[in-house]
């Protein structure tokens, strides 16, 4: 078993090397001041998100993807993160739950340190426990991309073109 | 008629008149491979196993759930449908879209949004919605380019890779209506969001395919970059998923093995961007999972075909295909590309649309290494090409040319008018570098013709005084048999006598049986099976009555013997025997050298060295997991360093028939090779199968390139000491 600094380093190779970005926050005022400073609007919040900083601007209820669709930043809550892909597991199962994830432009995913797991095996595992979970749960690892055109990477395709971890510790 | 739906001799040409498609594939199998082979490491190091030991265990998972296929898909409907989704068994293509259009019509949607499914490629979907006034608009990038251009995908991940930029600003430009930059593609790609994104918000259904169906919940899990997918199944109130049968696997933790193979070998990711799960239909919405068996039940039950059913559609195959690098996918392959296109395209999509590309495959058997589920696509490949055969499909040439070659004595005969005709040229000047200089048609033109010599290597290990043994050799007292192999024999004679020199080298005396001829080797890789065991036969009686080892310097015989023999043996007990009895007794004459007919260490050390370098015959590199023995053996006996080679596994584009059959796809992968020796800057390139000595032997004279070709028995038999 790894050590939890040794699970955050290779958590911080994983996302780097799929052009994720990771900020270190010790609170939840600290996670809403980093996506504070990086836009000038109110940040968009997941309802997951909402519990946590008590702020920000919730999806609309009826029509939650066309309310939030391209604002600049959102933060939203991971349930687990993967030391060895450097990925986050979000649990969403409404498009309410989605809106963020899908549509900001500027991601930013919470998640705290103690849940970083060593490999996607163990995601796996918890995954396989939950079956509510599992009603719509993704892996997101690093912001969207195509190399579709001339294999040329593009970041930023149909979801974020940036996206940030705060890893709570 | 779009290029990707003409018939295969049109593709086939299209596919050579665009001067950027091979680059550009070169360009992306190199890369892809550095990278994929970089991440098997990482993923061999964390996880304390071999690739072989990984992709063999997924493999079992993916053969035991197809042994209880019925068993799953209950346990997967059972899970899906209490999970509020709606599972419907279809059998062919033209029910599974007959299904998607009645929900459809019936909810009064007219458009439905689609993240990438290879699925609904292979029914066709769009086109046959649109005749029902349904409109299915693609949300991946590279697929929603095929469709704005009319095309099928020429890559199973990365669908449209045939299209230059300039294209692909062409057509965007026309769809929505301004003009791009083709260098600017983070604007083409960022403006394709734009337009794509309108198609979401008014869809009424969205449609995706699944990497894997999970029985234990009744989940699929699909696997993607873009973030389409998420969107797609997020906005519109239906959703479809087209999936074939073979996507069942058991649980959770086989989803995850699945996935430390797939994204790895497919887009060389440690994992996709989106990994996304989803078990029944979401609240308020429907799900409508379509199992497809369109074929599959089929493959399953026909002999040597069944296992292709693992794919997880990675696309790795093509990657390291060389014929897919000269021709692309929509001449690769129909719907499905690569080398599990050449196998499942009979069994979707029938014979006729297979048997085209089957004559562009080299059996180098490269697709086999990479594939994360251990496919036995070269056998595969074979089998349906001999059913293509089977079907009438051979083109007269090479029907002539196979009865000619199967009949030993006018073989011989006809040899021996050719080495006199060789003669005749030499005398008037018509002979270059032992080729002929005929005045060829231009797609000929890589290659120059060799001039047969006078003599056969049979004639030459016959007609003179054995080899002195080295003084310090093992073997003393055998005596092994010399199969010469035909091609050799009559164009690459003096390899046989090397060989046979160096086995005497080493202590044993060289027997060379009467009438031997071919093992059959042309005509199976043809798919000419009955032929195959006409030639077969007589080499098996030539070479059974005797208890001696037989050697041979040409590794494609023994390959012949030992893994196809079997093959065409199959039904006949007797036959099998004795070629079982024949087959056993075969060595490559590397192995020979390093085994039973070992020389020592340096002993054809001579001071003074060459550059060289080391082909390795592809197919036998394959099968052996990348074999280097040629460059070591070498290595050993002359204490010479081989020069680095890039790829030296790849073939080098002779392939059998093939660079007879489709001789563009052997110049191009000829091509690729002589770039490779060049870069190497050796002075002798050395190889181990006498048919790659007389192709890279034959392009080099071509091209005008300096370096020597040799077989490395010729090499090695230069430093041993003369007879007095």
């Amino acid at each position: 078993m790894t050590t939890l600094s040794d699970r955050i380093a290779l958590f911080a190779d994983g996302l780097q090397a799929a052009q994720g970005e990771l900020v270190q926050c010790s609170s939840w005022d600290d996670v809403w001041e980093h996506a504070v400073a990086l836009s000038d609007e109110t940040p968009v919040v997941s309802p997951a998100a909402y519990e946590q900083l008590q702020r920000g601007e919730l999806p609309d209820d009826t029509d939650p993807l066309r309310s939030i669709a391209d604002r600049s930043v959102g933060v939203t809550v991971a349930t687990l993160a993967v030391a060895e892909t450097g990925s986050v597991l979000l649990i969403e199962p409404t498009p309410r739950d989605r809106a963020i994830s899908l549509l900001t432009r500027h991601l930013i995913v919470a998640v705290s340190a103690a849940d970083i797991v060593e490999d996607l095996a163990e995601g796996f595992r918890w995954l396989a426990q939950q079956p509510r979970a599992a009603a719509y749960a993704t892996f997101v690892t690093g912001p969207s991309r195509t190399a579709d055109i001339e294999r040329s990477l593009t970041i930023g395709v149909q979801g974020p073109s940036r996206m940030t971890v705060a890893v709570l510790a | 008629m779009s290029a990707s739906t003409a018939p295969f001799k049109t593709r086939y040409r299209r596919s050579l008149s665009d001067p950027d498609l091979q680059p550009r594939l070169l360009d992306f199998q190199r890369s892809w491979r550095e990278s994929r082979d970089a991440q098997v490491q990482r993923l061999e190091q964390r996880t304390e196993q071999s690739f072989n030991e990984l992709r063999r265990d997924f493999a079992a998972v993916k053969d035991s759930t197809l042994e209880r296929l019925a068993d799953y898909i209950a346990e997967f409907r059972a899970n899906a449908e209490d999970a509020g989704a709606t599972v419907v068994e279809l059998s062919t293509a033209a029910e599974a879209v007959d299904y998607i259009a009645v929900v459809c019509q019936s909810r009064g949607i007219d458009l439905v949004v689609k993240s990438k499914s290879m699925v609904s490629e292979e029914i066709e979907l769009n086109h046959e919605l649109e005749q029902r006034g349904i409109t299915a608009i693609e949300t991946d990038l590279g697929e929603w380019l095929l469709q704005l251009a009319e095309e099928r995908p020429s890559h199973l991940v990365m669908p449209a890779i045939h299209q230059k930029r300039q294209y692909v600003a062409e057509i965007l430009g026309e769809e929505l209506g301004r003009k791009f930059d083709p260098d600017d593609i983070p604007e083409m790609v960022a403006s394709a969001r734009d337009g794509l994104r309108r198609h979401y918000l008014s869809a009424g259904a969205g449609l995706t395919g699944a990497n894997a169906l999970i029985a234990e919940t009744g989940s699929i899990m699909v696997v993607t970059n873009e973030g389409n997918m998420r969107l797609a199944t997020s906005l519109p109130d239906v959703h479809f998923v087209t999936a074939g049968i073979e996507k069942l696997i058991p649980s959770w933790t086989d989803a995850e093995r699945q996935l430390q193979l797939l994204p790895r070998s497919a887009t060389a990711q440690t994992l996709s961007t989106y990994t996304t799960c989803i078990t029944g239909a979401q609240p308020g919405k429907e799900m409508h999972i379509i199992l497809l068996d369109n074929g599959r039940r089929a493959m399953r039950e026909t002999a040597t075909i069944g296992d292709a059913l693992r794919c997880i559609r990675c696309g790795a195959c093509a990657n390291v295909c060389p014929p897919y690098q000269i021709v692309g996918g929509h001449t690769f392959g129909h719907i499905y590309t690569g080398a599990i296109g050449l196998v499942n395209t009979t069994f979707h999509h029938g014979v006729e649309e297979a048997a085209g590309p089957q004559g562009l495959c080299v059996s180098c058997g490269a697709c086999q290494t990479v594939c994360p589920v251990d496919i036995p696509l070269p056998k595969q490949i074979l089998e349906v090409r001999h059913r293509a055969h089977e079907e009438g499909d051979a083109p007269l040439w090479e029907r002539v040319a196979l009865r000619l070659w199967a009949r030993p004595r006018l073989f011989h005969h006809l040899m021996g008018l050719a080495a006199a005709g060789s003669g005749l040229a030499r005398l008037v000047g018509l002979v270059r570098r032992d080729h002929l200089r005929l005045p060829l048609p231009k797609r000929l033109r890589w290659r120059s013709v060799p001039a047969l010599p006078l003599r056969s290597g049979q004639t030459l290990v016959n007609g003179r005084p054995p080899q002195r043994p080295l003084s310090n050799s093992p073997s003393t007292g055998q005596s092994v048999d010399l199969f010469a192999q035909c091609l050799a024999d009559r164009l690459l004679p003096t390899a046989v006598d090397s060989a046979a020199r160096l086995i005497e080298a080493g202590g044993s005396s060289v027997n060379v049986p009467q009438s031997q001829h071919c093992c059959g080797l042309p005509a199976f890789d043809a798919g000419d099976w009955e032929t195959a065991r006409r030639m077969a036969k007589h080499t098996i009686e030539a070479l059974e009555g005797s208890e001696r080892q037989i050697v041979t310097p040409a590794p494609s015989c023994v390959i012949s013997m030992q893994d196809h023999w079997p093959r065409l043996f199959d039904d006949d007990p007797e036959w099998r025997d004795r070629a079982a009895a024949v087959s056993e007794r075969v060595y490559d004459l590397a192995d020979w050298l390093d085994g039973p007919g070992r020389l020592p260490d340096g002993c054809l050390s001579k001071g003074s060295s060459k550059a060289w370098t080391a082909h390795r015959f592809c197919q036998a590199s394959n099968r052996n997991d990348a074999d280097t023995r040629i460059d070591h053996l070498v290595e050993r006996l002359t204490g010479e360093t081989a020069r680095p080679l890039e790829e030296p596994d790849v073939c080098c584009g002779f392939g059998g028939l093939t660079s007879l059959a489709a001789p563009e796809v052997g110049a191009g992968i000829l091509e690729r090779k002589l770039a490779c020796v060049a870069e190497s800057g050796c002075d002798t390139l050395i190889t181990n199968n006498p048919g790659c000595v007389i192709h890279l032997r034959a392009g080099a004279n071509a091209s005008g390139a300096h370096h020597e070709t040799l077989h490395y028995a010729d090499f090695l038999a230069a430093r041993l000491p003369k007879n007095p």
